[in-house]
């Protein structure tokens, strides 16, 4: 019974992991904080995940617990030497843009972004990643009016950094 | 122009094409791995603080020829004695809370319940702190009043060197006031390192917190 809760587990992770890979390149800035948070995210998934009835998708779940991880319960392990050659994902500039102002202003906004506080960066994630209010409002335990006042407030300062 | 936040997301979903990939025995092994999460420093954190206090009294010194010879000379064992009863009841209680609370946390929980969760958890072993640190001073205290009671402070003591023809009086003041000084050390010291040490802890979360507190204000 373990073991096929240990294969289940592991394989729907498996699928699902870029949830967890882009939770980590917006909360760590170099590859291995990235591992990482993605261990301390999946140890807490793993741990939850008894309790995961399955009435919620395996991703609407995993969105919780990762964020949580990142937001409350991860804690860098050391300090470490920055490593330079870092490609995040939020760094790197897909091979699918052309125009070079398009590019610049996507490079603002995620170094805007990745500036933003814990709980901003949270809701930025959410938006991006098409979650409606109020599962944003649910997954931090705010009202939803709250999760689209702000997330409006966010959404003029990223505009602003662009066409100031 | 298409508007630069439909841009952003657009750009945010070919990322994902670039982003890593682990294998499946790479996850199986994640699963065994031990968790390093706030919670269980908290956890391991509030043992040696509930611990701490009472390995004291586990060194010699300090069970035997210490303070409680010492009490029964200045005649105040009666009450430390009580103290000590009240002391390990208290202690007890408070376990049983802090194992309640941290089992009350859940990472299913949305952020700011879970947030909430670990300061009450926390705030438990704070009070116990508290308690024990008033504890503290409230023993230095009976030792001054025993010791400001006495009326052969020098042979309760036992003090030589010169104390013997001392003026009595000056003599009390300056060892009442040296007690007194060393106990507010003592208390601060203490103090000091655990309010330190659950700080740096939870630096982060307090901020986070806040973050979302002022988002509901």
């Amino acid at each position: 019974m373990n073991k096929e809760l240990e294969h289940q587990f592991v394989t729907e992770l498996e699928n699902n992991q870029n949830i967890v890979h882009k939770v980590c390149s917006l909360y760590t800035d170099d590859r291995d904080s990235h591992n990482d948070l993605f261990q301390e995210i999946t140890i807490q998934l793993w741990k939850a995940y008894p309790k995961f009835r399955g009435d919620s998708k395996f991703s609407t779940w995993m969105y919780r617990v990762a964020l949580n991880t990142a937001i409350t319960l991860y804690r860098k392990s050391k300090r470490r030497p920055q490593t330079r050659d870092y490609d995040s994902v939020i760094y790197k500039i897909s091979t699918e843009q052309y125009d070079p102002t398009e590019e610049q202003h996507l490079k603002l906004m995620y170094s805007a972004i990745r500036q933003l506080g814990d709980i901003d960066k949270a809701l930025v994630f959410l938006y991006l990643e098409e979650k409606n209010y109020s599962e944003i409002a649910e997954t931090l335990g705010i009202t939803e009016v709250n999760a689209r006042v702000k997330m409006n407030r966010i959404k003029t300062k990223l505009r602003t950094i662009i066409n100031p | 122009m298409m508007d630069e936040l439909e841009l952003l997301k657009k750009d945010w979903r070919q990322r994902e094409e670039h982003l890593p990939r682990l294998t499946y025995e790479e996850i199986y092994k994640m699963i065994w791995k031990k968790s390093s999460s706030l919670v269980r420093w908290i956890f391991y954190i509030s043992i040696i603080e509930f611990t701490l206090p009472h390995l004291l009294y586990l060194i010699p010194s300090v069970r035997d020829q210490g303070n409680f010879e010492f009490a029964r000379r200045l005649g105040i064992e009666g009450w430390m004695m009580a103290m000590t009863v009240v002391q390990y009841t208290v202690a007890i209680y408070f376990i049983y809370q802090f194992y309640k609370r941290y089992r009350e946390i859940t990472v299913l929980d949305d952020a700011g319940q879970l947030m909430h969760r670990i300061f009450r958890t926390r705030r438990t072993v704070k009070h116990y702190v508290i308690f024990c640190l008033s504890m503290v001073l409230l023993i230095f205290l009976l030792f001054i009043i025993g010791m400001a009671l006495d009326d052969n402070l020098v042979a309760t003591l036992d003090l030589h060197g010169g104390a013997e023809e001392m003026d009595p009086k000056k003599l009390k003041l300056i060892v009442i006031g040296v007690v007194t000084v060393m106990g507010l050390l003592f208390t601060a010291l203490m103090g000091l390192i655990y309010f330190l040490l659950y700080g740096l802890l939870t630096r982060k979360l307090k901020r986070n917190y806040w973050e979302l507190k002022r988002m509901e204000a």
